[in-house]
């Protein structure tokens, strides 16, 4: 059985089928460094949580959404960011988060 | 907010060093863990230590009893949980000591999310602690539903779906931090109400306060005064919801379905509802 757990950066995309699936990625980074703590979470359209991931000691998330819109909202000490985006069947979003 | 299941950082920085106290970090994937911990924590592997290894079930009370004893865990330490994923694992692995009759379990509120972004201190050093000779009890079944109970409580009592609305409504199949896979059906359980964790977490992990808490389930329409079902995907969110009523708002018939979505999905001849609504009994 596979568990619900999310993995620090999101799961590789090594073995995935990307045709099957609906990815939105990115990075996230301060002060023009990757940001090494934080979360990152997805909301639906409705703004209702959907998944969180932590960040990659690089600043890395990925999450395996549906075809829509989506937010990609950001926590890290002291911040937050809220990006707009939307993913479709056998697409990657790749993002670019900066947080001032 | 404290009480004797949950306890803050103030209370925690207070007993890092409490020999009687054992902090222990639960996750799916202890890379986090290793990486770095609360000071003096000690590790359980969600999946590797409390999943048979054969079977899809629990280590019986004799390997739970084997397991604490070696992690050197008595039956009268304070045990308190903290994990990733907004404590998801760890408040499965709260209502897992309690139904082996653990005394003395709290959570530590917020869990590492919350302790990450308010910048406290993580180690790296893993403590090391004598073995000891814990004795489990035998499972408390009040606090355990299992497929029947969940297919009989069609339509009689309350079930609560709490995974996210696109997952309750067939449109994901597994959060979205993982791959979506293609052989499962999606859907709910007919009549379950969907009440999604999330809406008893604050950003930073930590609970909603219980007035938040009380107008979230009176909100949904759901009547605390009957027996209620609560289950996700696999068990662990639905954990998190059973802390929340049983623990935070003392609700006493609630029960978790660890088997959930993963094992009523996959079940042959029983009714599904897919949408965001209920469904008909």
């Amino acid at each position: 059985m596979s568990g619900c757990g999310a993995v620090v950066g999101g799961v590789s995309l090594d073995n995935v089928d990307v045709k099957t699936q609906s990815v939105i990625q990115g990075v996230v980074s301060q002060n023009d460094a990757p940001a090494s703590v934080g979360y990152v979470r997805l909301l639906d359209k409705n703004d209702e949580f959907v998944a969180e991931v932590p960040v990659s000691k690089q600043g890395e998330f990925r999450f395996f959404a549906a075809p829509g819109n989506w937010t990609v909202v950001t926590l890290i000490p002291g911040a937050t960011n809220r990006t707009p985006v939307s993913a479709a069947l056998g697409k990657i979003v790749d993002l670019e988060i900066v947080i001032s | 907010m404290t009480n004797n299941s949950l306890v803050d950082a103030t209370w925690a920085l207070a007993h890092l060093d409490d020999a009687k106290v054992v902090f222990i970090e639960v996750d799916e994937d202890i890379q986090a863990y290793a990486a770095n911990h609360i000071k003096n924590a000690i590790a359980l592997n969600w999946q590797s230590d409390l999943q048979d290894a054969v079977r899809r079930d629990f280590v019986n009370k004799e390997q739970f009893s084997a397991l604490l004893s070696a992690k050197g865990v008595s039956n009268d330490d304070t045990v308190i949980l903290y994990g990733g994923n907004n404590n998801w694992f760890a408040a499965y692995a709260f209502w897992y000591f309690k139904l082996y009759g653990h005394g003395d379990v709290r959570l530590l509120d917020g869990g590492r999310k919350k302790w990450e972004l308010d910048g406290r201190e993580l180690v790296s050093e893993v403590p090391t602690r004598a073995a000891t000779k814990y004795v489990a009890k035998e499972q408390d079944l009040s606090i355990r539903s299992f497929r029947d109970d969940v297919l009989n409580a069609i339509g009689t009592k309350n079930l609560v779906d709490v995974r996210s609305p696109d997952e309750y409504a067939g449109r994901l199949l597994a959060p979205a931090h993982l791959p979506q896979e293609a052989a499962r059906i999606g859907g709910h359980i007919p009549t379950a109400a969907n009440i999604p964790w999330s809406k008893a977490a604050n950003d930073d992990g930590s609970f909603k306060s219980i007035a938040e808490l009380k107008a979230l389930y009176e909100g949904a329409g759901v009547d605390l005064n009957k027996e209620t079902i609560a289950y996700c995907r696999i068990g662990e969110r639905s954990a998190h919801s059973w802390f929340v009523l049983h623990e935070l708002l003392g609700v006493k018939n609630v029960s978790n379905y660890d088997g959930s979505w993963t094992e009523y999905g996959s079940l042959v001849g029983v009714p599904v509802a897919v949408g965001d609504e209920p469904g008909a009994a």
